[in-house]
């Protein structure tokens, strides 16, 4: 927790001290500077090339996202289908969603599948970091075998998983005699979520085990050197030591994994495209139906409430990290 | 720094002499001096060879238009409404996507064509079913697919099972494979499309009238539920039951964890006597075993023969968007594209069905056991197309046969259905 505090307060300092010595070295020397010290520095005039910097993403920002959001959010009060005529009708889609059962359902999925999954990869994650920056053999191949799945496409690994879940477990288990391997996990309407939820950790741990392996190499070698001494076993020194001294990218990996699977996509389309039954239907595949169902204006309201779960669950992630850095 | 503000001032304009001529290339590009240039939209991958060859036959014909055919497919149409640019003329499935540039008035009226006159009058209502624009034919059929169950002749014959005409001889001639040792169906359950495709549309179309059905519901709008004069959990209960009677007993082991692709496969090594599969699953059957002798027949759901019917899709529609530029050249071709020898080349090399009345009869083997079907218009449209795309019906159908209860299923499908009628 010190550490990361640490760590962030001296990055913002140094670049704040890089900006103003870049900014006032023709003006003023570095001793008057420091003496004039904040309301000084906030009326001088900002150097046009950060504003050169900020402009060509900020336009770009403005037509991709919010020109494109605020026009879908337009016509999330109509009955457009992307196309051709349409008219003004109120309300009408947000009254229809809230009794649809689909939708519902899909935030359920998609919210409940986030937490399973953010909880296992976090888990994982952790674990393997603490393996891996051990002190064993072969440690750099093996750190680049788990960061493998990070590099491949989550729609190949899905279709491999897809095949593996639907040919390889079911012959394996009918050579086994295991009769519940017999049909594949995908197929059972109540346990394709766990297939779901297996394939997406896998695709996600090493993400959250590169951020785990660079807070633990963090740790500095002594507190553990004073906790051996003291007397804390292996297993007290991880959880009185390094968790605690992790937390920071605990937050981190835990915030930065859910906002993800709450988009979750691509592994679902090629796992179960929302099957069996509508069982593994998450929020952006709903919404995606719609737009190639004809139905453009209803998938936008439900993007919109979408929009506004999200900033809601932002402002929240926002509050506590606000929290932990002022610790 | 004169020197160099010199250089500059020569590389911004080399930049711009560049630009200009990069313009020019690309716009000498587009098209044949002196040639109307027109977009023919066609995605249909099996027959991209043949259309491409038609095309180019048509351009060296005549000396006014310049046909280009773009194959990128759906979706890319779809966008190219949005942007006011679709297609000059296009040949596309026929189905809910498509009905929503009818319904909105996209589409040009093709009533004046010669094309037109010599549609067959009962497919008419077929294209209604999706829609239309008060005072526009705006879509004219081209190619008509018909489906219904494939079956392996050699199965039937080396265990003396004639084609079934009822309900009571279809489930005694599953027992008698069974009893031999044979699979009855081949089935793919892990792609939702297939049950929609085949199992669903084939029992509820043999029992039920999709159009009046359809015509009914879409009157009963936000009422339809347990009290309408139609509803999914009334009128569909029954072929259901039926349907998971078929699903339950009379299909492969593992059918829930294999997709279409291993259903040829298996089909092909004769791993089942019938496969509920649309007559694109032939060429797919033939790369595997190419003189496999297989046949059709419409699943009987009655005990009725009189009943009989096959499953159509309008599998290609010509349609002109009201938004081109080019409508007389796209006129002009697609009368071209009518022209019987044309139009019967395309569907004889495709096992698709004639929409004209001076269609030629389809005589391949695979399909004729359809044939007389199709020329009485002894046809329906499958309901799981019928459906509104955004009602995730295939998900439904897959729910249905991996044992959900099928009562509260189609009482979802009722309430979805009154749901969009509320917001539309």
């Amino acid at each position: 927790m010190s550490s990361i505090s640490t760590s962030s307060t001296s990055s913002t300092s140094s670049t704040s001290s890089a900006s103003s010595t870049s900014s006032t070295s023709a003006t003023s020397s570095p001793a008057s500077q420091r003496k004039a010290g904040r309301p000084l520095r906030s009326r001088r005039r900002v150097e046009p090339i950060f504003y050169f910097f900020l402009v060509p993403s900020l336009v770009l920002f403005t037509l991709a996202i919010t020109v494109p959001g605020i026009i879908g959010i337009f016509f999330s009060f109509t009955d457009s289908i992307g196309i051709g005529d349409w008219d003004l009708i109120g309300i009408t889609n947000y009254i229809a969603i809230f009794s649809d059962p689909a939708i519902l359902q899909s935030y359920l999925f998609t919210f409940g599948f986030s937490i399973v999954t953010v909880i296992a990869v976090n888990l994982v994650a952790f674990l393997l970091a603490v393996g891996l920056t051990a002190r064993i053999r072969m440690k750099t191949a093996l750190r680049t075998v788990f960061v493998i799945p990070m590099v491949v496409s989550g729609i190949i690994i899905a279709y491999v998983f897809n095949f593996l879940f639907s040919n390889s477990l079911p012959a394996a288990g009918a050579a086994a005699g295991i009769p519940w391997l017999e049909n594949s996990l995908l197929a059972n309407p109540d346990l394709a979520w766990i297939a779901v939820v297996l394939v997406t950790a896998w695709q996600a741990v090493p993400g959250a085990l590169l951020i785990y392996i660079a807070g633990l190499l963090a740790v500095p070698e002594d507190v553990y050197e004073a906790a051996g001494i003291d007397g804390a076993g292996k297993f007290q020194q991880l959880t009185k030591i390094t968790l605690p001294l992790v937390a920071g990218y605990v937050v981190i990996n835990v915030i930065l994994g859910f906002k993800g699977f709450l988009n979750a996509f691509d592994i679902i389309v090629g796992l179960t495209n929302g099957g069996p039954g509508t069982s593994t239907r998450s929020i952006a595949m709903t919404v995606i139906a719609g737009f190639n169902g004809g139905d453009y204006a209803y998938q936008m309201a439900n993007a919109t409430i979408f929009f506004v779960v999200a900033i809601l669950i932002s402002l929240l992630q926002l509050s506590l990290t606000r929290g932990r850095n002022a610790l | 720094m004169e020197s160099v503000k010199a250089t500059r001032r020569k590389r911004l304009a080399a930049m711009v002499l560049g630009l200009a001529l990069l313009a020019g290339l690309l716009s000498g590009c587009t098209g044949t001096p002196g040639k109307e240039t027109i977009r023919f939209t066609f995605s249909k991958r099996e027959a991209i060879g043949f259309m491409t060859k038609l095309v180019a036959d048509y351009n060296a014909s005549q000396d006014r238009t310049e046909v280009v055919l773009d194959t990128s497919g759906v979706d890319v149409v779809s966008a190219s409404f949005v942007r006011g640019n679709p297609p000059d003329v296009a040949l596309a499935n026929y189905n809910m996507e498509t009905s929503r540039f009818v319904q909105r008035g996209a589409l040009s009226d093709l009533s004046g064509t010669e094309a037109a006159g010599r549609i067959r009058g009962d497919l008419q209502p077929l294209m209604d079913q999706y829609g239309s624009y008060p005072g526009r034919t705006s879509a004219l059929p081209y190619s008509v697919m018909a489906s219904s169950v494939i079956y392996n002749k050699e199965i039937f014959a080396a265990h003396n099972i004639a084609v079934p005409k009822t309900w009571s001889e279809l489930i005694a001639a599953c027992e008698a494979l069974k009893a031999v040792g044979v699979t009855p169906f081949y089935a793919t359950w892990k792609d939702d499309w297939t049950i929609a495709q085949g199992w669903f549309d084939y029992s509820v179309g043999g029992q039920v009238d999709t159009i009046d059905f359809f015509k009914k519901l879409a009157a009963e709008g936000t009422r339809v539920g347990p009290d309408s004069s139609a509803s999914f959990q009334k009128d569909f209960d029954q072929p259901v039951g039926k349907m998971l009677t078929l699903a339950q007993n009379y299909v492969n082991k593992d059918a829930a964890s294999r997709a279409y692709g291993d259903g040829n496969l298996a089909f092909s090594q004769g791993k089942a006597a019938m496969y509920l599969q649309g007559p694109w699953a032939f060429s797919e059957i033939a790369k595997t075993a190419p003189g496999m002798e297989l046949g059709t027949f419409p699943l009987p759901m009655t005990e009725d023969p009189q009943d009989l019917r096959v499953r159509v899709n309008v599998d290609l529609a010509a349609w002109i968007p009201e938004a081109s530029q080019h409508k007389e050249a796209a006129r002009e071709f697609l009368e071209y594209l009518y022209r019987p020898e044309v139009i019967d080349a395309y569907n004889a090399s495709q096992l698709g069905f004639g929409p004209t009345k001076d269609s030629a009869k389809a005589t391949d083997p695979r399909v004729a056991g359809m044939a007389e079907y199709y020329e009485q218009s002894r046809v329906y449209q499958g309901p799981s197309v019928l459906v509104p795309r955004t009602i995730p019906i295939m998900n439904y159908t897959q729910a249905i046969v991996f044992g959900a209860s099928p009562a509260s299923t189609l009482r979802t499908l009722d309430a979805d259905w009154a749901r969009l009628a509320f917001r539309q």
